[in-house]
């Protein structure tokens, strides 16, 4: 383990990587794959039965999801209630603009919002298109040892560190 | 129906509390990941699957394990595969950790999460379109490294090998700089 990486405020990743795995295996007990792009199905279906149900019925997508009544909408529900406990139990501080990206682009609030906005519209867009995200598909994939999962993991790891650098450039080599 | 929603919502408070606390849900600490600056959280989650893939093993032996293998499509998951690599790049949050982070009280989450709900709706009213175009045409079905191991306890072997190199060649390429330790 890199001594430099230890920070007390930070759980160390090999115990982590233990309490997640014992997690995802209880997942494929009891549920089956683990996923949370597809939670945004499930919610936006939710919200959308009420206001226009015809439209919803038609859709081939929220056809095959189920509504916010379900398993993988209780766990994005979850997910958030969790990051909630973790945070207002530990140490370890919250921003609303992390500090790589102020250095970069300034500390401009809607700046960075509109950065995430689209940047969480891109990752949605494409875990749709693929089947699943970072757990859906590349974690949940990858332990039932699906090419599917590895192919889309290679792929997410490889762009992202591009795109990093793209976007961090010199200030990335500063770091 | 009721069991169902209580187990996912646990499943979920102890997935998005260990993803906090190792920092995942942190987009700074996720760009030093990408910029191969910091090597823990890569690191987590390869670890994460061996063990999973271990786990999972075992409960397939014991006969209790729900698996559904998602299908490779060479152009769709390919074409996904380097759209979500640039957004996660780009905004140091993928979809799991959004939930999470906006729970914690990340605002800029909270717009990436609204960001995501919106790009599940338009590629939810594309589906009809894209669907029969990037995914059918190229789909190659559900498989796995079992079909080319034969048996899948030696894939799982394969896999944590693989993984584990992975996992080595992050401790050695990934090199904190400055001595700058940010949290």
């Amino acid at each position: 383990m890199d001594k430099k990486n230890i920070s007390p405020l930070y759980w160390p990743w090999l115990p982590a990587a233990f309490a997640l795995a014992g997690i995802i295996v209880f997942i494929f007990a009891t549920f089956g794959p683990p996923a949370s792009s597809s939670g945004f199905v499930s919610t936006m279906k939710g919200a959308l039965q009420t206001v226009a149900p015809n439209y919803v019925e038609n859709m081939t997508h929220y056809a095959m999801m189920p509504d916010t009544g379900s398993w993988l909408f209780a766990f994005v529900l979850g997910m958030a209630i969790g990051g909630f406990a973790a945070g207002r139990t530990g140490t370890i501080p919250v921003r609303d603009v992390p500090e790589i990206w102020e250095k970069r682009f300034g500390n401009s609030r809607i700046k960075r919002f509109a950065a995430t906005f689209a940047g969480g519209f891109i990752i949605l867009f494409a875990s749709r298109l693929a089947g699943g995200c970072t757990l859906g598909l590349f974690i949940s994939g990858s332990t039932q040892l699906a090419v599917s999962g590895l192919y889309f993991g290679v792929l997410i790891f490889a762009v992202a560190m591009v795109t990093a650098r793209l976007v961090y450039g010199r200030i990335g080599k500063e770091e | 129906m009721g069991s169902e929603i209580w187990l996912g919502l646990f499943s979920g408070i102890a997935f998005g509390f260990v993803i906090q606390r190792v920092g995942a849900t942190n987009p700074h600490k996720m760009a030093r990941a990408h910029l191969m600056i910091a090597g823990d959280i890569p690191k987590f989650m390869l670890m994460a699957v061996i063990l999973s893939a271990i786990g999972l093993l075992g409960l397939e032996t014991a006969g209790v394990a729900n698996t559904r293998v998602l299908p490779t499509s060479l152009v769709a998951t390919g074409v996904a595969g380097v759209l979500f690599g640039i957004g996660w790049g780009f905004c140091g949050y993928c979809p799991g950790t959004t939930w999470a982070a906006a729970g914690e009280g990340r605002m800029d989450a909270v717009f990436a999460l609204i960001g995501g709900l919106a790009g599940a709706a338009v590629f939810a009213h594309l589906h009809g379109y894209l669907v029969p175009l990037l995914y059918d045409p190229f789909n190659v079905g559900q498989i796995t490294l079992a079909d080319w191991t034969g048996s899948r306890p030696a894939a799982v072997v394969l896999l944590v090998f693989i993984f584990g190199l992975c996992i080595g060649a992050i401790h050695f390429l990934w090199k904190e700089k400055n001595g700058s330790q940010v949290p």
